[in-house]
């Protein structure tokens, strides 16, 4: 669910390796310029500052009146900090067990339908978390009107409704990015240090272990914290299940006991284990790279396998793509032809795919536009200020959809309240789209300022000279010079940005406009609600939707490009 | 980028515009799946357009809370009396009272001063499971606290505004102490924790548990659809105090300029028709004149137990905390 499109650009092009290059000319340039407003910078800095605000405030949170932690944080806080931790550790663990072993396994052993494999393992990635455990609910039949469950009557999934079992759902669905990552690292691994362990002695096997694997581990660590994140992150997941993490406990809080400060303090506490996350991933990335560096040399030949094995080695990799991704769109596909054949399609969902794509696109837009004017301020004037403004700003991404959504409200409310006088009584955020659209930018503004950003620095600063010499302001620059010229970076940034919205249910549901239910909030009430019918085809709809940037990636990877790939995730 | 500044003002003027400046907007915390077809009935009896803002009953009442005397919402429609009573306490209803309305509904199903009125009455009660289950094994809540159902009972999660509006009447009627003792009982049992009443059912019928709580209407509906389900509602203390009642129920909120429109709803809404629809569901009419559905018509029998309003609102949050403290996921 991370950067998928937008860092294409990027990592074809060694020029684009960060602003650096491109920072000094203009440096240099505004010297000469004299003290003119650095409007643009300033508009930059102001919107990154907006755009990461809500966030900042959250900690505030404690110093308000009354104690820390009321008496609900405390009995809910140590359990749900418990969960939340183990759901994090085990869906590490498990992507890594996976994901690594899936991609030792395709790179390093040749075996029929591998290079299908290859690229077919990264599929699940399309398929929400909730959407998964919908399909599983669903099998209970009887309670529900459907009859082709798959299964029959009543699949029994002893321990679902435990932490373990979320867990299982999790890695089922997270579990490419360390694939992808991992896969990278071994493309880009040298055969010469596999051969010298097997001089020393090593058998094929020895040599991946003590080599391969441990030369990898930087990014499959690394794939394995963005799964983590991920699953810190997850709201429908443990909400559908019963299971108590961070996420749920804070909405728990909120609609239980109406205790708002309570709610942003079990935040602040779930946004930390987030941003640990994020810092373990800068970390040991970073590192990735440097690995990856030391690989020259021809690229690792996967080895045939014989014998048995060689008809047992796609069986994981292939049951586990249909567990987990092909049988339950078939049985989507199944349940939503049910509904529309006895005709008890949902007649609202029309209304909730309209609202889904008018929030995708305007939040799209507005994040776009958020992204080139942060990126486009650096470039005009780069300072240290702006620079950490617009880092700052890219922070939402790490944050939960819950997290973001209580983090919005309040100061919404706040604001809301001042200006109805003037608006005649109405409401302009809390309970609009407006509202939902803020919090939206807040999570997403990331995904589209990597996308804009990267592509901008590709763009000569020798252009702006050139523009600025024949009379040009920054303004005309940046409409005449920058934005033709971004266009495609852009694209793909809307792209993500509208993808993910679509996707997204945690702050959706908190924030909802009432009356405005989107696919993904369809999906998650009648879950809840049994009916299985009516949540058929917006779950398809959500996984077709989730499948366009997988697409992107599929392509890629079969070009047998998986550094941009890996730089993409 | 104008372009593109147009385009945001598009789609959220389409998205603002969406709602309709002159619907009677309602609140409603009933399911939007089946349950909002009375509504549109309304629309054409009256040709009063209605609009549908749906959550669960918490949420809307915090919303109701937060929006203040800005709120666009007209009417509440709440699936358990907890939150109106909330609502009522928090001073965002409006006190409405007809005689069609005194008519319809019976004084024990209304608000005295008209803040609220009944429009259905649904039971929380022990399912047990027929198969596993022997008859009369259960015949009270504290029977699933029984150490025979160890790894064998399901329950909804605390955070469900109906175990939560159950355990602050228990708290009402039996004391602090005695639901103490009754709520450890059944966590003693390691029960399954669930997300919803349906599933709860169907866990019962596939074999995951024998016992569970539920609204009586979800296993009404069951049983509609089948009617060989395999879980038979286990009507609670029968000789004593009766099976658990809460309401679904409606009000007018406080200061809008719709009242005229939002009394001819729930006039409409609590007659012979709309409540005949009502029961389709499964649900009790709170209209006496409406016997329950026709399979489950033996079922109008049971002897209720009313919730005690006035005395279980102030208790909801001891009982959420209550629902904690004995681990009560």
């Amino acid at each position: 669910m991370t950067d998928l499109a937008g860092g294409a650009p990027t990592s074809r092009d060694p020029a684009a390796d960060g602003p650096s290059a491109s920072a000094s000319a203009p440096a240099a340039r505004r010297r000469r310029a004299g003290g003119r407003f650095p409007g643009w910078a300033v508009l930059g800095i102001v919107i990154a500052l907006v755009v990461v605000g809500p966030l900042v405030a959250l900690p505030a949170s404690f110093v308000g009146e009354g104690e820390a932690f009321g008496e609900i944080s405390r009995t809910l806080l140590p359990r749900a900090l418990v969960t939340s931790v183990l759901l994090g550790a085990g869906v590490g663990a498990g992507t890594l067990v996976v994901g690594g072993g899936l991609a030792v396994l395709v790179s390093f052993y040749d075996f029929p339908g591998r290079r299908w494999l290859d690229w077919a393992l990264v599929l699940p990635m399309a398929m929400p978390a909730y959407v998964l455990v919908f399909v599983v609910l669903g099998q209970y039949g009887l309670a529900s009107p459907l009859q082709t469950s798959l299964f029959g009557n009543g699949l029994q999934i002893p321990g679902l409704r435990t932490p373990v079992g979320a867990i299982v759902v999790l890695t089922s669905v997270l579990y490419p990015y360390v694939y992808v990552l991992g896969r990278s690292a071994f493309l880009g691994q040298s055969r010469q240090a596999l051969d010298a362990a097997r001089t020393l002695g090593c058998t094929y096997g020895q040599a991946i272990r003590r080599v391969a694997v441990p030369l990898a581990r930087p990014a499959l660590a690394g794939g394995a914290a963005l799964a983590v994140m991920e699953a810190l992150a997850d709201f429908g997941t443990v909400d559908l299940l019963g299971i108590q993490a961070l996420t749920s406990a804070i909405y728990r809080v909120w609609y239980g006991t109406f205790d708002q400060d309570a709610a942003l303090q079990l935040a602040t506490v779930l946004v930390s284990l987030a941003l640990l996350m994020v810092t373990v991933e800068r970390l040991v990335r970073g590192r990735a790279r440097y690995h990856q560096a030391l690989g020259a040399g021809d690229a690792v030949v996967p080895r045939p396998m014989r014998g048995p094995a060689r008809w047992l080695a796609p069986l994981p990799g292939a049951l586990l793509l249909a567990v987990v991704f092909v049988v339950p769109c078939a049985q989507l596909v199944a349940w939503s032809i049910e509904t529309v054949a006895d005709g008890t399609l949902d007649a609202d969902l029309g209304r909730a795919a309209r609202n889904t794509l008018l929030l995708g696109l305007a939040a799209a837009t507005v994040a776009v536009i958020t992204a080139t004017v942060v990126a486009y301020g650096q470039r005009a004037r780069p300072s240290p200020g702006g620079r950490l403004a617009a880092r700052l700003a890219t922070v939402g991404y790490a944050v939960p959809g819950t997290v973001v959504a209580v983090a919005v409200y309040v100061p919404l409310v706040w604001v809301d309240r001042r200006l109805a006088d003037s608006f005649d009584g109405q409401l302009i955020f809390t309970g609009t789209a407006l509202g939902l659209i803020i919090a939206y930018l807040v999570r997403f503004h990331a995904l589209a300022y990597f996308a804009v950003e990267a592509r901008m620095s590709r763009i000569s600063p020798n252009l702006d000279d050139a523009a600025r010499s024949l009379g040009a302001d920054r303004t005309r620059v940046l409409a005449d010079v920058h934005i033709p010229l971004l266009r495609p970076g852009m694209l793909a940034a809307a792209l993500l940005v509208l993808v993910e919205v679509m996707k997204e249910l945690p702050a959706t549901a908190l924030l909802r406009p009432l009356g405005g239910d989107t696919l993904a909030v369809t999906v998650w009430e009648a879950t809840k609600d049994t009916r299985f019918d009516t949540a058929a085809l917006p779950a398809l709809l959500i996984v077709a939707v989730g499948l366009l940037p997988v697409i992107v990636l599929v392509r890629l990877l079969r070009r047998g490009d998986w550094e941009s790939a890996a730089a993409q995730v | 980028m104008l372009g593109a500044l147009a385009v945001v003002v598009i789609v959220v003027g389409a998205l603002v515009a969406a709602g309709g400046d002159d619907a009677l907007v309602i609140y409603n915390g009933r399911s939007h799946y089946g349950d909002e077809a009375v509504f549109h009935e309304f629309e054409e009896a009256t040709g009063i357009e209605v609009e549908l803002r749906g959550g669960t009953a918490p949420e809307l009442f915090e919303r109701l809370r937060r929006e203040g005397d800005d709120t666009p919402a007209d009417v509440l429609v709440t699936t358990d009396l907890a939150n109106l009573w909330r609502a009522e306490e928090a001073g965002l209803l409006a006190n409405v009272t007809t005689p069609e309305l005194e008519a319809n509904i019976p004084p024990e199903l209304h608000d005295p001063d008209g803040a609220w009125w009944a429009l259905t009455t649904r039971l929380r009660i022990p399912v047990v499971s027929t198969e596993r289950v022997p008859e009369g094994a259960v015949t009270s809540y504290e029977d699933l606290g029984d150490p025979r159902w160890r790894g064998r009972t399901c329950l909804r999660t605390s955070n469900n505004e109906y175990n939560q509006s159950l355990v602050a009447d228990m708290i009402a009627k039996r004391g602090r102490e005695a639901t103490e003792e009754l709520l450890r009982s059944w966590m003693a049992n390691d029960p399954d924790i669930i997300n919803s009443d349906g599933e709860l059912l169907a866990a019962i019928a596939a074999g995951d548990c024998d016992v569970g709580l539920s609204n009586h209407y979800y296993l009404g509906r069951a049983l509609a659809e089948n009617p060989d389900f395999p879980v038979a509602p286990a009507w609670p203390d029968q000789d004593g105090a009766g099976a658990h009642a809460n309401v679904s129920g409606i009000g007018v909120v406080r200061g809008t300029d719709r009242e005229e429109d939002a009394i001819a709803l729930m006039e409409f809404l609590t007659s012979r028709e709309a409540q005949d629809e009502f029961t389709t569901g499964s649900e009790f009419a709170a209209n006496p004149d409406v016997p329950p559905a026709e399979h489950i018509r033996d079922w109008a029998d049971v002897r209720m137990d009313p919730i005690a309003v006035d005395e279980a609102g102030p208790l909801l949050d001891e009982a959420v905390q209550l629902m904690l403290d004995v681990g009560w996921r």
